[in-house]
């Protein structure tokens, strides 16, 4: 049954990759938080879908200075 | 006029750089799209999930249901996402003095409130209608059938509510200092909201109604003119919430 | 003609009386130092003449016209660069001024010719780096840049060197002497050598007032203190011209420390003769005999004291 849906998972599937590969990019090298650690946050970000993203860009990562 | 317009494109820069553009456009597309699949899916999903001995009977999915799933994301995830991306709209620059400069170059405080509610609210709105057209097309798809009753306001009744959020979240940064201030006090009257709604029964003008009873609204159970009297009461909330942000702000110390 | 007027300026913070009674004007085309310790009320002042804080009491004019807190419509005629300025991190050099010339009220066209000869002057052109990754020399360059966005009548800088290695501090100096040719410059700061270098008149700031006003010459030659310092060969020699000074009605103090004798006297040009006559007639040998200049720093004591 998954075959019949799989035109419409695959763009969810991209952007959801998307997402947090931008994060892992940006926490990989900026590598300062707020709270919690490189590695905490390397685990939210790539096993909590969506959420975890989110949670990092805006209160995860440290400020830009 | 000046003013405003070059702060109105520096929010917007900023809201590029610094990912709020991205996050706000992908997890919209991904509600837009996740919402009437999920619908259509459930079925499927349900029935490997085998529990021994039950049979669960579950009805043929409708484009109804592709609605539940997209008005519970928008006003429960939608508006948390929302209010963590504008958290500290106002708050940051007030705590790290960045306003400093551009305020002594001439800037007018009112050109701050504005361009910062604008740039909200323009982001907010473009990322709901991409989320509203792409549910729209694929529940189109994957049910056919689309009929509803008002349908429009009641997707406007949603991002009416988004957009009085905003405008609290600003004012609440103007009064109340701190990183996060203002995001506290909006969070408590969100709290103050529902607490009105469910416990005290004070629903005939709470705002909250716009972003509760969507579904009620498409399949009829709803009646369409209070809440057509709670949008206009809101519209009433953003404009005071912005005229009193200004009028606080310009007396502030910066 | 006054740039600036600061007339009867009050302020407190809670029970903390910061300013009692600020009474100052800068003229035209002039560079003033502010000077006061730390937590004298220079920023204090200065952010009310930024319209940023509400005076007490008293009265403000830039360029004649009244400074009102809240929308301050003369800070058009104003550049401000604050001690630490603080910028969007996420925007480049170029992108930031041509966001504040835009504010200003210049076209899309001028800020671009004006950001042509301004870039260059404070050495940010060709630097197409965000802001965030600027060291503190360069975002105060990019700071006394957006003062300067708007040709501003008056330039505010607030402890603009402390917070500068030497090298950033010379830069900061030189651009801002090149600054005042066009402008008249209000300079706080609590290192009294940057006035010495570059300012024309000065105020200190003490106890909520000024306690000292006017021409940095004018005043260095009021508090000129007549003092000559001789250094001798060895301290017995020392010890020897401090006896025979002592027993001269001129002197009106004498110290030694080691082999050199610091004397304050009446009249130095006629009485410092009579003191080289001694040490020839005494057989003193010297190895030094010099004039001391007043510094600011003497002043400065002077006043507070």
């Amino acid at each position: 049954m998954i075959q019949n849906y799989l035109p419409f998972l695959i763009p969810i599937i991209v952007l959801e990759l998307i997402l947090a590969l931008s994060a892992l990019i940006h926490l990989l090298r900026h590598q300062s938080f707020r709270f919690g650690n490189l590695f905490i946050w390397i685990i939210i970000v790539l096993f909590l879908q969506i959420i975890g993203p989110i949670l990092y860009f805006t209160i995860g990562r440290g400020e830009d200075a | 006029m000046n003013g405003f317009t070059a702060f109105f494109k520096k929010e917007w820069l900023e809201a590029i750089r610094n990912y709020r553009v991205l996050l706000l456009f992908s997890v919209s597309a991904l509600f837009g799209m996740m919402s009437p699949l999920t619908a259509k899916m459930m079925p499927d999903i349900l029935a490997n999930v085998k529990v021994e001995g039950m049979v669960l009977k579950i009805p043929n999915p409708t484009f109804t249901d592709a609605f539940v799933q997209f008005f519970n994301n928008f006003s429960q995830m939608g508006m948390a996402l929302l209010l963590l991306v504008f958290g500290g709209v106002l708050s940051q620059d007030l705590v790290r003095g960045t306003l400093i400069i551009p305020l002594s170059k001439g800037l007018s405080r009112h050109a701050v409130i504005l361009a910062k509610y604008t740039a909200a609210l323009t982001l907010w709105t473009s990322s709901y209608a991409l989320a509203a057209l792409i549910h729209y097309g694929y529940t189109l798809y994957l049910f056919r059938l689309v009929s509803v009753k008002h349908l429009f306001f009641s997707l406007f009744c949603l991002w009416l509510f988004g957009a009085f959020l905003l405008a609290v979240l600003l004012t609440a940064s103007v009064i109340v200092r701190g990183s996060y201030g203002g995001l506290f006090v909006t969070v408590a009257g969100l709290g103050i909201l529902l607490i009105c709604q469910t416990i005290f029964r004070m629903e005939r003008f709470n705002p909250l109604r716009l972003a509760s009873e969507n579904m009620a609204l498409l399949s009829d159970k709803a009646a369409f003119d209070p809440l057509l009297t709670i949008a206009w009461i809101t519209a009433g909330f953003i404009l005071a919430a912005l005229i009193l942000a200004m009028a606080i702000f310009k007396k502030k110390s910066i | 003609m006054n740039v600036l007027e600061v007339r009867h300026i009050q302020k407190n913070f809670g029970r903390h009386q910061v300013l009692s009674d600020l009474n100052f004007a800068v003229s035209e085309h002039s560079i003033f130092g502010l000077i006061g310790k730390n937590g004298a009320g220079k920023t204090t002042a200065m952010k009310m003449i930024l319209g940023f804080l509400r005076p007490a009491g008293g009265e403000i004019r830039v360029c004649g016209e009244n400074v009102i807190y809240g929308n301050t419509a003369t800070n058009r005629l104003i550049g401000y660069l604050p001690d630490v300025p603080e910028f969007y991190g996420y925007m480049t050099a170029r992108e930031y001024l041509t966001m504040c010339g835009r504010i200003t009220g210049l076209t899309k066209l001028q800020t671009h010719e004006w950001l042509q000869e301004l870039l260059p002057l404070v050495g940010l052109d060709g630097i197409k780096r965000r802001i965030h990754s600027f060291s503190r020399g360069m975002k105060q360059r990019l700071g006394i840049a957006q003062a300067l966005l708007n040709k501003p009548r008056l330039l505010i800088c607030d402890e603009a060197t402390s917070a500068l290695d030497p090298k950033g501090r010379k830069e900061i100096l030189d651009l801002l002497s090149v600054a005042a040719d066009q402008t008249t410059v209000l300079f706080s700061t609590h290192i009294l050598s940057d006035v010495e270098r570059i300012c024309d008149s000065i105020g200190l700031l003490h106890e909520g007032r000024l306690a000292l006003h006017g021409k940095l010459s004018e005043i260095k030659n009021t508090y000129r203190k007549e003092t000559v310092r001789i250094e001798t060969l060895n301290e017995a020699q020392a010890r020897h011209l401090l006896e025979c000074l002592d027993a001269r009605s001129f002197i009106q103090s004498a110290e030694r420390s080691q082999s050199s004798v610091t004397v304050q006297l009446h009249d130095p040009q006629k009485n410092g003769l009579k003191i080289i006559d001694m040490l020839s007639n005494e057989q003193i040998p010297i190895l030094n005999y010099e004039l001391l200049e007043p510094s600011l720093e003497n002043v400065f004591l002077d006043v507070i004291k």
